[in-house]
């Protein structure tokens, strides 16, 4: 939307406008000031002569009553007054100092001297010091934090250099420890499964055993019971199972020589 | 005064003020007297709020001006002319500057438009008073007879020269210093303020005979009160450090 003057989006015009208002305000005020300030100096002028006249005129008036008396006055003191009113056109001499200027031009100048040697100058003098040393203090002390914190710093640099080699050493030790760990575990480790090796072979030796066994006896109660059907004849069945274990470990012992083991 | 149909005030109504206190006595006080009056009550007024108890850090206002002023006389007159041992003269030449100064500078001062050292009193006292403390500055670090031996006998100069040198040197030392001291600033000060009253005088005659007659005359009347600003500044520094470096020559015979 474009800016309106009521809108708000005219505002910074409007400050805008208000600050040229401003500036041109203060523009012309100043110019009105040179103007003024510079042509006042045409009346910088003191006592004008028709001024001093009239002022003597005056003085003389009151002091003899009438203007009339004054004219009337011997030759001698009409002489004096028009000397005074001849006074008032000639200059007087610009180098000449005037006693009065230089009685209170002196005095003026004596009290601003005592004045500044007494409280004046001491106490800005003593200010001006006092802040000179106040930012040299702290200068120094700003040097010494400083020469205080390279130091804190270089030490605590010192101090994680040490807890760094000491955390590598932790971690090396930790990891020896590891590595020993691990090689015992693995080595238990074997020395179990070899164990359960061992075990289980003696397991599979005597349950071979026991099935030799188990056959033999199978076998013998198998035999006997085959010769007496062959033989006929009762034999003594302690006599039949030595008879029977002798040819089975015969048979035996041909096997296992005719396998080789 | 009629000059080329000018109306001009004759010179005299320039500097003369008409007493308006005591008038006719020895204590007489005038337009003069009041500026001297406000450039001592000015100074004290700078130095005094500048050395109230509360300082900030860093200055601003009356301190850093006082400051400033204290700084320049400090750097820029005694250790220049002086030396560190001219410190002690700080108040002296402090004061002095400033008095000058505050003279000076109501001649482009609205509503007052007057250089109270365009008057010869004040200007010759001073210069006066100068030539006292750098004769008794001279005597208090040589003695009587080495100060004089020294001003008047400068060391280095050929000794057949002695005959045109220390006629010259005891006249220029003893007798035109407070002379051209006084008449230096006195004179600076009766010109500027001839120069602003005869340029607003003529802008004012212009201005009312044809406008465009007054477009060069104002401008210069601006240009001028400028630089009698510049004039009054360096009137009463030009004093100031004349008279450090009379006092620094009376205490360091070799300079």
């Amino acid at each position: 939307m474009r800016p309106t003057i009521l809108s708000p989006g005219a505002r910074p015009g409007g400050h805008r406008n208000r600050a040229t208002v401003r500036r041109l305000a203060a523009a012309a005020g100043l110019v009105v000031a040179v103007t003024l300030a510079s042509t006042s100096s045409a009346w910088a002028a003191g006592e004008t002569v028709g001024g001093c006249v009239l002022e003597k005129v005056a003085e003389a008036k009151t002091e003899h009553g009438s203007l009339d008396a004054v004219k009337a006055l011997p030759s001698e003191e009409l002489g004096e007054l028009e000397d005074e009113l001849e006074g008032c056109i000639e200059s007087p001499n610009p180098i000449f100092p005037a006693l009065d200027e230089i009685i209170w031009g002196g005095l003026a100048f004596l009290i601003l001297f005592a004045f500044m040697w007494w409280k004046g100058f001491p106490a800005v003098k003593r200010a001006m010091d006092a802040r000179s040393e106040k930012i040299r203090a702290d200068l120094d002390a700003a040097d010494t934090a400083k020469a205080d914190a390279m130091r804190t710093k270089t030490e605590y640099e010192a101090q994680l250099a040490d807890a760094k080699a000491a955390a590598a050493a932790i971690v090396d030790e930790a990891r020896a420890q590891a590595d020993q760990l691990r090689q015992d575990l693995q080595a238990r480790a074997e020395a179990d499964i070899a164990e359960q090796r061992a075990r289980a072979a003696a397991d599979v030796e005597s349950s071979r055993r026991q099935a030799i066994d188990d056959l033999r006896t199978e076998v013998a109660a198998i035999a006997v019971g085959a010769a007496e059907r062959v033989v006929g004849a009762s034999l003594d069945a302690d006599v039949h199972r030595s008879l029977i274990d002798g040819y089975i470990d015969e048979v035996a012992g041909a096997g296992s020589n005719g396998d080789g083991s | 005064m009629s000059v080329l149909a000018l109306e001009y005030p004759p010179i005299n109504h320039l500097f003369d003020w008409p007493a308006f206190l005591f008038e006719g006595t020895p204590l007489a006080v005038n337009k003069t007297v009041l500026i001297y009056l406000a450039a001592t009550a000015a100074t004290m007024l700078l130095f005094g709020l500048a050395g109230r108890p509360r300082q900030t850090l860093v200055p601003s206002g009356v301190q850093h001006v006082a400051e400033s002023g204290l700084n320049f006389i400090e750097d820029s007159v005694v250790m220049q002319t002086i030396g560190p041992e001219g410190r002690k003269f700080m108040p002296f030449l402090t004061s002095l500057f400033f008095f000058v100064l505050f003279s000076n500078i109501t001649e482009v001062i609205p509503g007052i438009q007057f250089p109270a050292t365009s008057r010869m009193a004040v200007p010759m006292l001073l210069a006066l008073l100068v030539w006292v403390i750098f004769n008794v500055v001279g005597i208090r670090s040589q003695g009587f007879f080495g100060y004089l031996k020294n001003s008047l006998f400068p060391p280095g100069v050929p000794k057949a020269l002695y005959v045109l040198v220390t006629p010259i040197e005891l006249v220029s030392t003893f007798v035109v210093r407070p002379f051209s001291l006084a008449i230096r600033l006195w004179a600076n000060m009766v010109a500027g303020h001839l120069l602003l009253v005869t340029f607003a005088v003529l802008s004012a005659a212009l201005w009312g005979a044809t406008y465009i007659g007054a477009a060069l005359t104002f401008p210069m009347l601006i240009a001028m009160t400028g630089f009698e600003i510049l004039v009054s500044v360096l009137q009463a520094f030009i004093f100031t450090i004349l008279t450090a470096v009379y006092i620094g020559g009376s205490m360091h015979p070799e300079h």
